[in-house]
């Protein structure tokens, strides 16, 4: 198949049948792989054909009868809508929040983790910071609703230690979601992001350790001089992967912790989404919101593969 | 002669289907959802067992959890519809959806005569612009006099035990009651458990926010008009919102000094429903801007656990007179108005429409009627005379969550049709209508409290009821031709009103009212606008 | 002279100070990642009334067992618990199978299709439909609400999963395919005779992703099956007394489980909340420190090819 062979009419015809034959010898493979695409299709692609529906004035009251083109009257409607521009602030607010401290505490615990020499230590901490990762954010936000109320521990704490005079309402002032959110998804996610930043870690030549030992590098040095460059090729890659991923600020943690107070901040596109779709049945226009999501997604994911291609770094394609 | 044949025929009639109904037909398991949160009754119940029996009809109830407009939108869209639907607050959805179906079909003055009556003289007040009937009002349709021992509707509420403190003063305005309950909590700062009191709470959860936005109406002397303030001496009906009023700010200014003062907990502005009916029902809330019907619960818990100096009594609040509005007279008793759109409504995906109109029209009888709201005679009440009465027992069952979930069919009652008022024969078709119940089976603290009063019944704390005006309750005009606009002017009072309470000093407030005040109008616009001109047709319909 | 030793004692200290200041910020992190959780395994084993007055740390002030006495009564729990069981079970029995069989497929360098498929399959995780088509086809399109098929239909393959797989089978030697095929053993056979066995580690992992999402999902319930009780997950009907009891604090309540046992009960929405919250959490909180080898390499092959 690969060789230079000679465009010969008949070559090609032999390949043709060839490619015929084969699929009859890989009929298993086949049987193993067409269904799933078949599921993948329906599953996957199907649903885009939903998104003509942006372009429809489909709502409760016309999905019976079927609705009318539309042009683009929904996404004039969604362009003009305040509540859309919010959740798109705070979807990429949230976004960038949970980005930059997301990585920085996985890394962070990373080295910290790196420096510890005792086995049965190192993997103790390791058990108990992956352990909010499994639990659901159900059950996360229930903990943080207790955590943060009006007097529950983190305003006793903080009240003790002298820092604030009054409780803080952390869970009814807009100005806090956004940190909330952040800080709620560093407790979840810190141990098990660091995961992958303590392998590439173990992965780094020893010899590099000694020789900036030798050169009489102390431990801030060393971790300065080898262990960040070290990571530092897994660090771009993941960096340039959450980018591509935006606009997935996320659902349920701004869905199940926001309430109307804080709304004008806790709402990403994907809460506006389900209020204008499900709650109020205007499924047209929240199309176009979930489509202009989406493409945007679609967007900001192959510019991150290009700089990624670009940087000689492994493609995500 | 021929009238009475003609009546005992129709008896006769009916009697014989209903007869008929039950003999041939199979039991049928009915689906209800009700928009409220409720308790599922037992299976036991005695009440659906009769019902049961008579009708040949059991019920598989669904109570709303969570938030009303998601539930009643993700149903929607799923077309997943129960026999019996009751949209709660948000029924209008459903009635634009499509999903219920058009009661005036199967309505009329032979086969359904109780229904007929029922409506008959109110269906142009309840019938769309084409005339369609989709649900009959729960509440609100009374036969003979109307009865009002108590309010049963919009007031500010302060528990009995502040009254009491203070040597039952006559707190008549804003004012008077936040003085007295911040001296209250200044001489008692927590319940006997140690438990802290809280001055003032605010409802504000989904469309319960009626306790933050209505009462500035009920201040300037008005009744529940919902947003709006009409003016009805005129005779032009002038109608304005009255949220962006400077009149309106006095009301958040006050409300602002309260928190100020540690009267209210910022929690109350998130809180949900369960939590505030919680709260209530721990005894530890000493006041709140509600209707009595909306934390019913709260009361019966109250009073089954024998904490009757932590009920509430209703006063009509209005601005003081240094306000600068002069001596406002308080209205906040309306005469009766049917509770338009709200109820059950039978569902398109119902296979058995005829028998459900069967189950109603049965239910409305007076027998039925009588099972529904005062029980099972001898058992649930006794007769003396021809008065209906119970005993001590008896009554408190009534207020029992426990014993109700056993032996009354609640939902049924709350969302069907029902008969309100007088009976023929005097008596009151609610129990707690009934006179002697009353105030003989009154506990003693509440007779104890309102002899210190000098008063009979808790409605003498308010002026009587005025006369319905001709457009009703101006609440109940449907809003979905503005709904986006609407939705919007909700949900800025929503967001703005508890950021100008909770503001840290005046100038704060002035600047926090000033933005509200700017961003609201071009909406406030629009909802005036469109309300101003459903108010004038309502008016010339009930005039024509 | 003098300064170099100032340096270097200076440095020595440095040196010293690191592993305990190390320890100690390690430690508080595993406090404070631990804190909230068994805050609230102690409010659940609380007496319940006692719990509303706060102030509960991480050992129950009056220890009692009513909030679970009260919730092991209520036949919802049961019942949302098994189908918590089920959903996750099937689901992640039918995800490991149909996506490891795809990865296999498409593993194989000679399989003619294995370009088209992949780039198709691959593409689906850069393009989302969004919720609402989402929401139509499952529901409109292929009536599958008020089922309890709705948990596991949509969620039988993933793509994530099927890279992490076939990345795995690629790594493999190749001579053992090879081998079988001389043997005259079709691809059905070489897959589930002699790749699925050898896969075991990686599929530990992606069993252990694919049961945490089934288990910990309660979003499908609420949006296909919240008129269904009988239907119920776990973690839906934790969300639920989320919204309906969080903070409460009363006795005097009216809602069912209060109910209930209403001669005195003890628990209050705020203990029953906390130990449904310790019971829908255990059954993964027992699995997952066993399984830690294995998703950490599963971590490693999907974090950076993903």
């Amino acid at each position: 198949m690969t060789g230079a062979a000679p465009r010969d009419i008949s070559k090609m015809k032999v390949n043709r049948k060839s490619v015929w034959m084969r699929l009859i010898d890989q009929r298993y493979l086949m049987l193993m792989s067409v269904p799933m695409l078949l599921y993948v299709l329906l599953f996957n692609y199907y649903p885009l054909w939903g998104w003509r529906y942006a372009f429809q004035n489909l709502d409760i009251s016309t999905i019976k009868e079927g609705a009318a083109w539309i042009g683009l009257g929904n996404f004039e409607w969604l362009f003009q809508e305040e509540l859309f521009w919010f959740g798109f602030r705070n979807t990429l607010a949230m976004s960038l929040i949970n980005l930059v401290f997301g990585t920085a505490s996985s890394i962070l615990l990373a080295i910290l983790l790196n420096e510890v020499s005792n086995r049965t230590f190192k993997r103790t901490v390791q058990t108990v910071t992956y352990l909010p990762h499994f639990l659901s954010m159900v059950i996360v936000v229930g903990m943080a609703q207790n955590m943060f109320a009006s007097d529950g521990p983190v305003n006793s704490l903080l009240l003790s230690m002298g820092i604030i005079k009054t409780p803080v309402w952390w869970l009814g002032d807009g100005r806090y979601f956004w940190w909330l959110v952040g800080v709620i998804n560093v407790w979840k996610e810190v141990g098990w992001n660091s995961i992958i930043y303590i392998s590439t870690m173990t992965s780094i030549d020893p010899t590099l350790y000694e020789a900036a030992a030798i050169d009489g590098a102390g431990r801030f040095q060393r971790i300065l001089n080898v262990t960040l460059p070290g990571i530092k090729s897994t660090f771009v890659v993941l960096l340039i992967m959450n980018i591509g991923h935006l606009m997935e600020a996320g659902f349920e943690i701004q869905y199940l912790l926001g309430n109307k107070q804080v709304f004008d901040y806790s709402q990403t596109l994907d809460v506006f989404v389900m209020e204008f779709g499900i709650q109020n049945n205007k499924y047209g226009r929240a199309i176009s919101a979930g489509m202009f999501k989406s493409v945007v997604g679609i967007i900001l994911l192959f510019l991150a593969n290009f700089v990624a291609k670009k940087l000689d770094e492994e493609t995500l394609l | 002669m021929r009238k009475l044949l003609a009546v005992l025929l129709t008896l006769a009639m009916v009697f014989s289907f209903a007869g008929f109904a039950v003999a041939e037909e199979e039991v049928i398991t009915v689906t209800v959802f009700r928009g409220d949160p409720g308790d599922q009754p037992t299976d036991d119940n005695k009440m659906y067992k009769l019902i049961e029996e008579e009708f040949g009809i059991k019920f598989e109830i669904e109570f709303l959890a969570g938030d009303l407009d998601e539930t009643l939108g993700t149903k929607l869209a799923g077309e997943d519809y129960p026999d019996l639907f009751d949209g709660g607050n948000s029924a209008e959805k459903l009635i634009n959806a499509g999903a219920l179906i058009n009661l005036l079909d199967y309505i009329n003055e032979t086969d359904t005569p109780n229904l007929w009556n029922h409506i008959k003289d109110i269906l142009p007040q309840i019938v769309n612009e084409k005339g369609e009937l989709f649900i009959i009002p729960n509440y609100g349709i009374n036969y003979n006099a109307q009865i009002q021992n108590a309010c049963n509707g919009p007031a500010f509420f302060v528990q009995k035990q502040v009254l009491a403190w203070a040597d039952y003063p006559q707190i008549k305005t804003l004012n008077e009651y936040f003085d007295l309950i911040e001296d209250f909590i200044a001489a008692n700062p927590t319940d006997e458990n140690g438990a802290a009191y809280e001055g003032f709470a605010i409802l504000c959860e989904d469309w319960r926010h009626f306790c933050l936005i209505n009462p500035v109406q009920h201040l300037m002397g008005r009744p529940n008009d919902g947003e709006v303030i009409v003016n009805v001496n005129t005779g032009n009906w002038e109608t304005e919102t009255f949220i962006d009023k400077p009149y309106a700010k006095a009301y958040y200014e006050k409300l602002n000094e309260a928190y100020n003062n540690g009267l209210i907990n910022p929690d109350t502005f998130v809180m949900t429903y369960d939590q505030y009916i919680a709260k209530l029902s721990s005894g530890t809330v000493l006041g709140m801007f509600d209707q009595t019907w909306d934390f019913g619960t709260a009361t019966a818990a109250l009073e089954t656990a024998g904490m009757y100096e932590n009920t509430y009594c209703a006063l009509p609040l209005v601005y003081d007179e240094e306000y600068g509005y002069g001596v406002i007279s308080e209205q906040y008793l309306n005469g009766a108005v049917p509770n338009k759109d709200r109820g059950f409504g039978i569902s398109v995906k119902c296979e058995y429409p005829e028998r459900m109109i069967q189950l109603f029209e049965g239910l409305l009888s007076d027998k039925w009627q009588k099972l529904l709201q005062w029980g099972i005679e001898g058992e649930d009440y006794y007769v003396e005379g021809d008065r209906m009465l119970m005993t001590a027992e008896q009554y408190a069952n009534r207020q029992d969550a426990a014993w109700k979930m056993q032996n009354a069919a609640l939902t049924i009652w709350e969302s069907a049709p029902k008969k309100q008022g007088t009976q023929d024969d005097g008596n009151a078709w609610a129990h707690s209508d009934q006179g002697e119940n009353y105030f003989n089976l009154m506990s003693d603290y509440d007779k104890a409290f309102l002899s210190a009063y000098g008063y009979k019944k808790p409605a003498d704390f308010f002026n009587a009821p005025c006369e319905l005006a001709p457009y009703g309750e101006a609440w109940q005009i449907d809003k979905s031709p503005i709904q986006d606009d609407y939705d919007k002017f909700l949900l800025i009072q929503d967001q703005w009103l508890p950021k100008i309470i909770m503001s840290a000093d005046q100038a704060e407030l002035d600047e926090n009212w000033d933005a509200f005040v700017a961003e609201i109008t071009p909406y406030a616009e629009i909802y005036t606008e469109f309300m101003q001109a459903e108010v004038l047709k309502l008016v010339e319909l009930a005039t024509k | 002279m003098t300064e170099i030793i100032a340096k270097k004692r200076k440095k020595h200290r440095k040196v010293m100070m690191f592993p305990i200041v190390n320890t100690i910020v390690l430690v508080l992190l595993m406090f404070l990642t631990l804190y909230p959780v068994l805050n609230t395994v102690a409010i659940s084993f609380n007496d319940g009334i006692d719990a509303v007055r706060g102030g509960i740390g991480l050992w129950p002030r009056e220890f009692s067992v009513e909030a679970y006495n009260s919730l092991l009564s209520d036949k919802l729990t049961y019942n949302a618990f098994g189908i918590s069981v089920a959903r996750t079970v099937i689901t992640t029995l039918l995800n490991i199978f149909l996506t490891s069989m795809l990865a296999f497929a498409l593993s194989r360098k000679e399989y003619v299709l294995r370009k088209p498929i992949t780039f198709i399959v691959v593409m689906t995780m850069y393009v989302n439909a969004g919720l609402i088509p989402n929401f139509l086809l499952i529901q409109k399109t292929l009536n599958l609400s008020k089922t309890f098929w709705v948990y596991i239909v949509p969620t039988m393959f993933s793509c994530f999963n099927m890279i992490v797989i076939r990345t795995y089978i690629i790594g493999l030697p190749e001579a053992l395919a090879e081998s079988a095929r001389i043997d005259g053993a079709n691809d059905l056979r070489i897959f589930w005779q002699i790749i699925f066995p050898l896969c075991m580690p990686v599929l530990a992992t992606v069993a252990l992703f694919v049961a945490v999402g089934s288990w910990n999902q309660w979003f499908d319930t609420q949006l296909y099956n919240g008129s269904k009780k009988n239907l119920y997950s776990l973690q839906y009907l934790l969300k639920m007394k989320l919204a309906t009891s969080m903070n409460t604090t009363n006795a005097a309540n009216t809602s069912v489980d209060a109910l209930a046992s209403t001669s005195a009960s003890k628990s209050t929405p705020i203990t029953v909340r906390c130990a449904i919250t310790v019971v829908s959490a255990l059954p993964i909180l027992v699995v997952y420190p066993f399984l830690q080898r294995y998703f950490v390499t599963g971590m490693v092959l999907g974090g950076v090819k993903g």
